[in-house]
């Protein structure tokens, strides 16, 4: 996948985030991240090194102080609120540390949510929401409330709610963050069964064995890129073999 | 976004929270529904009064004087005697003109009936007209037992009298009756009449008015005549009622005695039985909408309360409307949901104040025994005010909703 891409999914340049609370804080400062279609992209850092911010950033949720977001091509800067709400319906899917499903619907509308609001044409919102909800799983909780699914399970709904769009790039900040091991490695080979399947992945996360599901780390410290880790086939885990094989790197 | 879909999604919320959702359109429900019952009962009432008139439509109007008194508002009828024989007497033989009976009210003190009975220690309970035979001759007037009375012995009562007298009296009975001027002549009841207007008729018997009223004054042509307060006109058909009071108002206008006997803020008025029902449906019409605009002011109330639970509704779902927003809503997505929301508790609170007002208006004019009446003007004006109540009350809290900062809403805990 290293060959020079047509197009990045997304091309970050430069990208610089700063908070005016008394002291500036410099949440990022000079970032510059390409994800290229197909690739599945991990970050990790210390608390506080700005890498929610970034997934604010590139998922349209906020904008850049400086620095420029193309999401496949196109500069997000000049984009209108309305417009950027349209491009986080259709091109991008977040997935939350905290799942943020919304509690009064049930999982199969908590996935058909984003196509209320995109609304695309020809699309069976039900239909899709039990395809999405049965590949990650959950056939058979429909229509279950979120209060009424476990924590992966809930995990596992925003999974399919982030695809109903069949977004461009999927944003996860922590998804594993809230999940104990062994549902958060299920929860990782969901991701690398859609990372097989073509889909562009970017994922924040401060556990090495999960970034290792990747196929490169990008380390934040300070706002800063302090360096691109790529994963070899064999330094990486691939979902398969996912949740048993421990050891491999250590922990940063 | 799709109207059915914010429409269920709003649905959703509403139903959430049944009990405050409740409570948030009591508010409405309580202004509409005030309005609507004052409507019912003044329809009923109104629909009560004109029946009564319809029933006994006839080709039949009354000459009155009226005024407007000054520094008050609406308008003073006045009994001075100022119609005068001569007047009568020109406008019977008034083109179309069928007959005209003179109404002179004379002050009786007492009435005596049976073994010695009496009623009426004080004027007022009941009261004597003077008129003639003709009165009763037209269909505005029902004779339900016997005939016009047709020497001066006889008298006519009607039906309100009869109640007063607890039925004791019918055809044939003597009752005497003291004059204020002393007189006091004996009658035999040749007949009872269903003289009732619209509920208001008070007891009263009918005298001819030869030889009983005696109240004279000086007409404008020198001489000295007898005088009556108010006529009543009776035309040959009821498609000539119109012509036929033109020709009678043209005549009082014009010619009468009447009009040089008024004063200067005093107007002669010759109206029919419709013009006197649409004067006072006017009158209860006003009064209604008086009442209905009092019990509208709880609507404001009703709206201020949707806008504060919805207000209270927007920050409770900060977090919500952070997830829609990442998920790709836009603004107008978020105020369409909080506007169809607040509208929804707006006309479920107009809809149940209707079937409240309806219900209460059924007991009241049941109670009174009045027609039911469905203000549908009045139905369709508060369910659009429930539309607009729920507009203006979500407006605001829609505004805030939609400025929420994704990134701060997924934020809180
Ligand atoms: N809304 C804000 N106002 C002020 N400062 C902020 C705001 N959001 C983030 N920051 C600051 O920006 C810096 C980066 O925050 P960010 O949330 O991106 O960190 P993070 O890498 O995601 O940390 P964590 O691993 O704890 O989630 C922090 O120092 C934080 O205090
Ligand atoms: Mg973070």
């Amino acid at each position: 996948m290293s060959q020079s891409p047509p197009q990045p999914v997304v091309a970050a340049r430069d990208l610089r985030r700063t908070y005016h609370l008394g002291e500036p804080v410099h949440a990022l400062d000079g970032v510059s991240l390409e994800l290229p279609k197909g690739s599945f992209t991990a970050v990790m850092g210390p608390s506080g090194s700005g890498k929610s911010t970034l997934m604010n950033l590139l998922g349209c949720l906020d904008t850049a102080d400086e620095g420029t977001v193309e999401i496949r091509g196109q500069p997000v800067a000049s984009l209108s609120d309305g417009e950027r709400a349209r491009i986080r319906g259709t091109e991008i899917g977040f997935i939350f540390q905290t799942f943020n499903l919304m509690p009064r619907l049930t999982a199969a509308e908590n996935v058909a949510l984003p196509l209320v609001f995109t609304n695309p044409e020809g699309v069976d919102r039900r239909e899709r929401a039990e395809r999405l909800l049965s590949r990650v799983g959950l056939g058979d909780r429909l229509d279950h409330a979120p209060s009424e699914l476990s924590g992966g399970q809930r995990q596992r709904v925003a999974i399919a709610r982030a695809l109903a769009n069949e977004p461009a790039l999927v944003l996860a900040d922590e998804p594993t963050g809230n999940l104990d091991t062994e549902t958060g490695a299920e929860i990782m080979d969901i991701f690398a069964e859609l990372n097989a399947a073509g889909r562009t992945i970017l994922m924040v996360t401060h556990e090495r064995h999960i970034a290792e599901h990747a196929e490169r780390i990008v380390h934040l410290v300070d706002g800063e890129t302090e360096r691109v880790e790529q994963l070899d086939s064999a330094g990486r885990k691939d979902g398969s073999e996912g949740s048993t094989a421990a050891g491999t790197g250590a922990e940063s | 976004m799709k109207l059915g879909e914010s429409i269920r999604i709003s649905w959703r919320a509403i139903t959430g929270h049944k009990l405050r959702s409740g409570l948030t359109t009591l508010g409405v429900i309580i202004g509409v529904g005030a309005v609507i019952v004052f409507m019912v009962l003044g329809g009923g009432f109104e629909e009560n009064l004109v029946e009564d008139f319809r029933e006994d439509e006839a080709p039949v109007m009354q000459v009155v004087t009226q005024t407007e008194p000054e520094g008050g508002f609406g308008i003073r009828f006045v009994d001075a005697p100022i119609y005068t024989e001569r007047d009568v007497e020109r406008l019977s033989g008034l083109e179309g003109v069928d007959y005209v009976a003179p109404d002179g009210s004379i002050s009786a003190a007492q009435l005596r009936y049976g073994d010695g009975q009496s009623a009426g220690g004080s004027v007022g309970t009941f009261s004597i007209t003077a008129t003639n035979p003709e009165a009763f001759q037209g269909d505005a007037w029902e004779i339900v037992q016997g005939s016009a009375f047709s020497s001066e012995d006889e008298a006519v009562v009607n039906e309100a009298l009869v109640t007063l007298l607890g039925g004791d009296v019918g055809v044939g009975d003597e009752i005497t009756v003291r004059f204020e001027d002393g007189r006091e002549p004996t009658f035999t009841v040749s007949g009872v009449v269903d003289d009732e207007t619209g509920g208001f008729t008070a007891p009263n018997i009918y005298v001819p008015v030869d030889p009983y009223y005696t109240l004279t004054i000086v007409g404008p042509d020198g001489t000295e005549q007898r005088a009556y307060g108010t006529l009543t006109v009776a035309a040959g058909s009821v498609t000539e009622l119109e012509a036929v009071q033109d020709r009678v108002q043209a005549y009082f206008d014009e010619e009468s005695d009447a009009r040089q006997l008024t004063e200067d803020n005093q107007e002669i008025v010759v109206r029919t039985t419709e013009d006197f029902v649409d004067q006072v449906t006017d009158i209860i019409d006003q009064f209604a909408l008086f009442l209905g605009g009092i019990a509208a002011i709880s609507l404001v109330v009703g709206s201020i309360g949707i806008a504060n639970i919805m207000i209270v509704s927007v920050t409770e779902r900060t977090r919500e409307i952070g997830i829609m927003k990442a998920v790709g809503a836009r603004k107008r997505d978020i105020v369409q949901l909080f506007l169809v929301e607040s509208v929804i508790l707006g006309v479920i609170g107009a809809a149940l104040g209707v079937v409240v007002g309806l219900g209460a208006g059924y007991l009241g004019v049941t109670y009174f025994g009045w027609p039911m009446a469905y203000p549908i003007k009045w139905i369709l004006i508060a369910v659009a005010v429930g539309l607009g109540v729920g507009i203006l009350s979500g407006l605001y809290p829609a505004w805030r909703a939609a400025r929420v900062d994704p990134i701060e809403a997924l934020r809180r805990e």
